[in-house]
């Protein structure tokens, strides 16, 4: 498979770059912090008005679904477990509290009265923005009772702007409760310039601020000086959600301010707050650089809830019409709509905001989430069609129809209007993007509606957190869409109630945004020996390489010693960008003679998106419309993408090539009878040729346009494993009979085709199943099935180190060049190679995901095999919803279930080399000769 | 301390000196060479530019030579510079001769190798050093190739020298050949020691100063210089000029194209340029020449742009200040004038401030404060300092050019942490910063090229002591010095001259502007009262700096 490209993506994900709102985010930190629980809404039913056998009595047609289609599972809820504010906390702070510390909160307030730094892991809506707020008024005390005119400072970092606002009246509204003079102020890019900036930053105790703004105003540290000096609590709320490059990049901006409070002798303690994650303890240390202790034991209540896991029922004529018809605006996905989709269910799109209109119209006050904002406001109007359409059903249209949209497109007061009807009990249902996923107060839903599984537990876990707070029952509905994430989990109902969830995965080891951080924090502090210690910056060997390396360039001067300068551009601060790798990001500008009110306002882009998404001709959908790429200029140090306004009926899709050259091995590890390596190597992705896609029908108008695109080479981390000669051979034999006929190159009657398609199945279930087991996003991660893994490792020299080829900086111009080099190394090869598939990390310098699938690949492996078994397709070369990919690189060909579920099954043990004796050949070494044919 | 910084109102870029040291040791002394010097521009400059902004480049910075820098051929570009310059033009891709490297001679005392490519550099003889040729035939200062650059893979930590393999084949082994390339910003200086056999890197030195590595017989050792543009605040610095001395390269400035011309004048960018041109006016005379009515009718322009030109035009052309509306200098009217100060780092990520000097109008005396002795040491000189200021002269401002930019904040922030006793009182202190004053509020329009002060004070007749040094280059000392611990490395006397050089220049842009003609101000003129507090000081610098967020 190659990298995903979701056509929809551009609509939400360039978004989530503001900050301001969809980011894939959560939290439970609404009201919690305030003493008064109460809701607004004044009934005080202990039940929802519909249960889940209710509905599928009532819903229209559901009486007559497939039992299987729909299950019901009743979650208990649990008590709360409380401790005396009086034990934990002095009387000043006690005594203005009504409600008592949960465990988990008195827990990390006594750790943090220990000096610890403190992990809060626990579940929605349990109450951790109060231990901090607690510590922070410890502090704010304890600096009062030194009387030396000291202050006691926080820095609160939240992950959006919109977040940060919320937050900011709750913290202060907390204060005043407890009757303390502690001023709490929002410092960001929407903050008023010059002297409202210079009065927070001299005289707040409190700073809210996010990772975006503690990066710039680092730069400028010495206007900070009193905040930072007086600095004894910084916090990383909704922590979890700094995964992947985004996480790499608060790590070490919090490693630079840490740098810069050492310099103003501050040394604070952390608090992180986390929705419930696999890794708590080890995420946080990886996030702040020192030993956190976590608190994960919930002591606060919940109430019973019902989870409605809905498997939309079979598509009728009229309603597949009636999608593609909606299809033309733009909201769907290519899954949904390509042509290669198996949607022969009604997709979740349509289904689940009848589910929201109906649960409305039973008087449950309902919130839906979506996955975009289009589809926010576009449920709502679907929700309002399902009356009309089912007027018999719904006698009184009007009844429980108050329902609106809601995410961070819209305006702050117009948002601020709807969780105020949410919470007054006006409204009767929302559709929201997972911006009302964090914690905004919009008091408590007596449902949820999922559309679509949003791609991980903690956040499923999260949204649902939105219905039945403290002891309420709730009613809580997934919707499952067409993917393989969503069919495995309504078929897999056990996966969501495991206790483990997903490891978040953050890590320092990429060079690239260590080394671009370093030069920031060059010009922050001058760079010192300090720097290079056990508790500095980096390890000693890995400054003095990038320091070495920047003064090579002319960056940086002087030497570790006496101090190391920044000696490049002005504010190096202002060419990170938090969500990639490379700081040579492509402005999006507006066709010349094109009026500035179509400018699209699109954040720069990274390289890699450019290469994939925004090649010249390719059509792209931004906030609901359409734009064609007219230009594309890579020339550093200013590249940029032309785009003007079009109208056309169809989308473009790139096709995806991939190899991967000179791997080398830095460890490796036997797991059943294959052998598996993690290491680094070059990954090379060829967006070499575009279709064209009706949107109406899906239909290729015109295929393979040449892209004229460089390639995209990274080096980056991998994975990957050896399949045995043994198994490999066996297996040959037993699937020696498929055919792909339509195949090209000569290669659709190869002897090896069944098994190969087998690695390649194997290699898309397993990266498909990755965020099933870690916080990682599929898009970030690519694979490539092989016949010969020797082919794409470095060669050995002579001397006996492992080097690249003689040529290996010269890059194959296209993917026939590529296949060429591999072809022509796969000949030099001495030995028979080893047959396997690779996976990488889709970003340069890797992001530590191939790393984590290396160490919990049985895990991962595990879920493949089931998710490939358990398919109820029926087709050998898979579906959508198991092996297939739609980003797939060779079109999903060839895929082989049964051959994958064998190879896995060597993996995990299931299956003993021995099991395949009756397939092996009576003459072992009279095997056809392979083809060195690889699969992305 | 040097500063860098432009005319603040439009964030234009500015100027970037950037020095790069005397080469050492020189390979060869060719003596009676003084003062050579070079100018490289790159073609889009060229193309950009109307030929009257050119006229102008070459008449403020009078080159020996334009080098039009090109990886590949701008015949346009070079004619263009050929046709408005009065110098012989070196733009490498077009150099003739049957050798691939040619030779170039700028007056009598300067000789570069010009390679066409870095192809070219395999093609040809190479260059040799002296006891190869002809005793007759000079060997050349530099060798000029565009192509020489450097890449950075920061996935593997590593930045490579381009075209290493040619350069090992080209270059004399043993010894030390310098490289010019405008591939490379300004002020780039970097020793590389290459294999001469097979191409690859053995070592690079950071500060060719400082006890250089002997060159191994079977290296060759490139001094690559850059001579590129380099990025600043506004966009880049494009104009350099290279400045020869007897024994090498000396230093190297960029200026902003925009300095020149009639962009100099504050609210000309080159649309409005180009309307002038449009209307016959191209040079700042030529505007002079025009009424303000003709000009109030340019599209873009209007009476008061017009009338602000006018003005700014005369201040550059008579090279008198203006002072604009009412507004009082900064400590006019106090008993006594204000100590005139200024500091010396390691940086401009300072981790010391190593020289305070202060000059007193009032007795005309000058007092410095050097750490001399243990550049570990942070507090003795700011103690020293703040000792002599609080207890001799507890009720005097203090005066700087651009201080909120620099002296001010560093001052603030190393008295915080290494003497805190003393920084409630240091706070307190009123504290003035002429520039800001001047440039930011816009109380002032002050001749020269630049803001720099050295530019203005010399521009408004201040004869300086030419101790041939910035801010960059005493930083540079002081730094040798940390490393080495020798206190050989400085000339003491002659980076206090610099410090005090800095503050009587600083009091003499401020004589001057007192005692400027004051010219009528037009409605929304900020001439509020001076920068006496940290906080408007601090609120306008963030404006000037056109950098609103932090």
């Amino acid at each position: 498979m190659g990298i995903d490209t979701d056509s929809d993506t551009d609509v939400e994900g360039d978004k989530d770059k503001d900050g301001d709102g969809d980011g894939d985010g959560s939290t439970d930190t609404d009201a919690d912090v305030d003493t008064d629980r109460s809701s607004g809404r004044t009934d005080d039913r202990q039940n929802v008005p519909i249960t889940g056998d209710e509905l599928l009595e009532t819903f229209p047609r559901a009486r007559s679904r497939e039992s299987d289609d729909v299950s019901i599972l009743e979650l208990p809820g649990r008590d709360a477990s409380a401790v005396p504010n009086a034990e934990v906390l002095r009387p000043e702070l006690a005594d203005p509290l009504d409600d008592d510390l949960y465990t988990h909160q008195a827990a990390a307030l006594r750790a943090l009265g220990r000096g610890e730094n403190v992990c809060v892991a626990t579940s929605t809506a349990s109450g951790k923005t109060r231990i901090y707020a607690l510590q922070i008024a410890r502090h704010y005390l304890d600096a009062r009772a030194r009387g030396d005119g000291t202050d006691a400072t926080a820095y609160v970092c939240y992950p959006t702007k919109a977040l940060s606002r919320d937050q900011e009246r709750e913290l202060n509204d907390f204060y005043d409760t407890l009757g303390l003079d502690i001023s709490v102020r929002v410092y960001d890019g929407d903050t008023e310039r010059g002297d409202t900036r210079r009065h927070i930053r001299e005289e707040a105790d409190v700073i809210i601020t996010n990772f975006a703004g503690v990066n710039t105003y680092l730069h400028d540290h010495d206007r900070w000086a009193r905040f930072l000096s007086a600095c004894e609590l910084v916090v990383v709320d909704e922590s979890h959600t700094y995964t992947g490059v985004h996480g790499m990049h608060v790590a070490w901006i919090v490693r630079r301010l840490k740098r810069v409070l050492e310099y103003y002798d501050a040394d604070p303690q952390f608090v992180l707050t986390s929705a419930t994650i696999g890794n708590p303890g080890a995420h946080s240390s990886s996030l702040v650089g020192e030993p956190v202790t976590v608190v994960d034991e919930d002591g606060s209540p919940t109430g019973p809830r019902e989870l409605v896991l809905w498997n939309p029922p079979p598509q009728a004529r009229e309603e597949s019409d009636e999608e593609h018809a909606s299809g033309s605006s733009g909201d769907e996905t290519p899954a949904d709509g390509g042509e290669d989709a198996i949607t022969d269910r009604v997709p979740a799109t349509v289904e689940a905001p009848k589910l929201l209109s109906h649960l409305a119209y039973h008087d449950a006050q309902t919130l839906l989430f979506t996955p975009s904002r289009k589809l926010a406001e576009l449920s709502v109007k679907r929700a309002s069609k399902h009356r009309r359409d089912r007027s018999r059903y719904y006698a009184n249209p009007d009844r429980g129809s108050a329902i609106e949209p809601y995410h961070a497109g819209h305006s702050r007061r117009n948002r601020h209007g709807t969780e105020h009807r949410l919470k007054t009990g006006l409204l009767d249902g929302v559709a929201s993007t997972n911006a009302l996923e964090l914690g905004i107060n919009v008091g408590e839903m007596d449902a949820t509606v999922q559309l679509g599984y949003p791609g991980q537990r903690q956040s499923f876990w999260q949204q649902l957190g939105r219905a039945g707070r403290g002891t309420k029952r709730a009613l809580s509905v997934l919707v499952a869409g067409h993917r393989t994430l969503d069919q495995y989990v309504v078929n897999n109902p056990d996966y969501l109630l495991e206790t483990d969830v997903e490891d978040a995965v953050v890590d320092t080891e990429n060079d690239a945004v260590f080394a671009r951080h370093l030069l920031c924090a060059a010009d922050e502090l001058a760079l010192d020996e300090s720097d290079g210690s056990a508790a500095g910056f980096a390890d000693r060997d890995r400054l003095e390489r990038a320091v070495e390396m920047w003064r090579r360039a002319g960056r940086l001067a002087g030497y570790l010693e006496t101090g190391v300068s920044y000696t490049g551009p002005p504010r190096p601060q202002g060419s990170i960008s938090l969500y990639a790798t490379t700081g040579e990001e492509y402005a999006v500008e507006l066709a010349e003679g094109v009026d500035e009110r179509h400018d699209p306002e699109m954040e720069p882009l990274a390289e890699e998106r450019v290469l994939r998404d925004f090649h010249e001709g390719a059509v792209r959908l931004h906030e609901g419309k359409q734009y064609e790429v007219c230009a594309v200029d890579h020339t550093t140090p200013r590249p940029s993408v032309t785009l003007r306004p079009t109208d056309v009926d169809y989308y473009t899709r790139t096709r995806t090539d991939v190899t991967v050259l000179d791997a080398v091995s830095e460890e490796s590890r036997d797991i059943g009878s294959v052998r598996l390596h993690f290491g680094r190597g070059r990954v090379l992705v060829y967006h070499g040729t575009y279709d064209k896609v009706a949107v109406h029908g899906g239909q290729k108008k015109e295929r393979m346009i040449p892209t004229e695109n460089p390639p995209l080479s990274m080096e980056t981390q991998l994975c990957w494993l050896e399949v045995p000669d043994r198994v490999e051979t066996a297996l040959v034999e037993k699937y020696r009979e498929f055919s792909v006929p339509e195949l090209d190159g000569g290669l659709a009657e190869t002897a090896h085709l069944g098994y190969a398609g087998g690695l390649h199945a194997a290699e898309h279930a397993t990266i498909g199943v990755a965020p099933l087991e870690l916080m990682v996003d599929k898009r970030d991660l690519g694979g490539l099935a092989t016949l010969s893994i020797d082919s794409h490792l470095a060669t050995a020299t002579e001397n006996g180190e492992t080097d690249a080829r003689e040529n290996a900086n010269a890059t194959p111009q296209n993917i026939a060049a590529a296949e060429a080099t591999v072809r022509e190394i796969a000949s030099e090869l001495e030995h028979e190679p080893a047959s396997g598939w690779f996976i990488y990390d889709g970003i340069d310098g890797g992001l530590g995901f191939s790393r984590a699938i290396y160490e919990n690949f049985e895990a991962v492996a595990a879920r493949a095999r089931d998710l490939i078994a358990d398919c109820d397709c029926g087709h050998i070369d898979g579906c959508p919803a198991c092996v297939m990919d739609d980003q797939c690189g060779n079109n999903n060909r060839p895929l082989h279930r049964d051959a994958a579920v064998d190879v896995l099954d060597q993996v995990l043990g299931n299956a003993d080399v021995d099991d395949l004796e009756p397939y092996l050949p009576d003459d072992e070494f009279g095997g056809d000769r392979r083809p060195p044919l690889f699969y992305a | 301390m040097g500063l860098r910084f432009r005319r603040a109102i439009h964030f234009h870029p500015g100027v970037q000196t950037v020095f790069i040291p005397a080469r050492l040791p020189p390979t060869t002394t060719m003596a009676g060479r003084t003062g050579a010097r070079v100018l490289a521009l790159p073609p889009e400059t060229v193309l950009k530019h109307p030929v009257a902004t050119l006229r102008d480049i070459d008449a403020t910075l009078d080159p020996d030579a334009v080098w039009v820098l090109g990886r590949s051929r701008e015949p346009t570009a070079a004619a263009r510079v050929r046709h408005t310059v009065d110098a012989p033009v070196i733009h490498p891709p077009l150099e003739t001769g049957d050798d691939p490297l040619s030779r170039r001679s700028i007056g009598d005392e300067l000789a570069f190798a010009v390679a066409r490519s870095a192809s070219a550099l395999r093609a040809g003889d190479g260059i040799r050093s002296a006891s190869d040729r002809n005793e007759d035939e000079r060997e050349v200062d530099a060798l000029i190739c565009d192509d020489i650059a450097t890449t950075t893979r920061p996935t593997a930590l590593e930045t490579s020298l381009d075209h290493a393999a040619e350069l090992a084949a080209a270059l004399p082994t043993g010894r030390t050949t310098t490289v010019l390339s405008g591939g490379l910003p300004a002020g780039y200086d970097e020793r590389w020691h290459v294999n001469a056999e097979t191409g690859t890197v053995r070592t690079v030195e950071h500060d060719p100063l400082l006890s250089p590595d002997s060159v191994a017989n079977d290296c060759v050792a490139v001094r690559v210089r850059g001579a590129g543009p380099v990025d600043g605040y506004g966009g880049p610095n494009a104009v350099v000029e290279l400045e020869f001395a007897a024994d090498g390269l000396v230093s190297s400035t960029a200026h902003a194209a925009s300095d020149f011309g009639l962009e100099a004048i504050s609210g000309i960018g080159p649309k409005t340029a180009g309307r002038l041109a449009e209307c016959g006016v191209t040079t700042r005379s030529e505007l002079l020449e025009t009424p303000v009515a003709a000009l109030a009718d340019i599209e873009g322009i209007g009476p008061k742009g017009a009338r602000r030109m006018h003005r700014y035009a005369t201040v550059l052309e008579t090279g008198e200040p203006r002072r604009v509306g009412d507004a009082s200098l900064p400590g006019e009217h106090w008993s006594t004038p204000p100590l005139c100060l200024d500091i010396e780092t390691d940086g401009l990520s300072p981790t010391i401030i190593w020289q305070i000097g202060v000059y007193d109008p009032s007795t005309d005396t000058y007092r410095a404060f050097v750490e001399r002795d243990d550049p570990a040491d942070r507090a003795s000189v700011l103690r020293a300092f703040c000792d002599w200021l609080l207890g001799v002269h507890p009720n005097r401002a203090l005066l700087t050019w651009n201080g909120w930019g620099f002296d001010y904040r560093h001052l603030g922030a190393f008295v915080a942490r290494h003497c805190p006793a003393y920084a409630a009182e240091w706070e307190s202190i009123p504290k003035f910063d002429l520039y800001l004053w001047a440039d930011g509020d816009d109380n002032a329009l002050l001749p020269g090229r630049t803001n720099e002060l050295d530019v203005v004070a010399a521009e408004l007749g201040y004869d300086g002591a030419a101790t041939g040094l910035d801010g960059a280059r005493t930083a540079a000392a002081y730094q040798r010095f940390m490393r080495t611990g020798d206190e050989s490395e400085l000339d003491w006397d002659r980076h206090e001259a610099y410090c005090e050089d800095d503050c009587r220049a600083l009091w003499h842009v401020y004589e001057r502007l007192r005692d400027a003609p004051q010219v009528s101000v037009s409605a929304g003129s900020s001439a509020s009262g001076t920068a006496s507090s940290s906080s408007t000081a601090e609120q306008a610098s963030g404006e000037q700096t056109g950098l609103g967020d932090f």
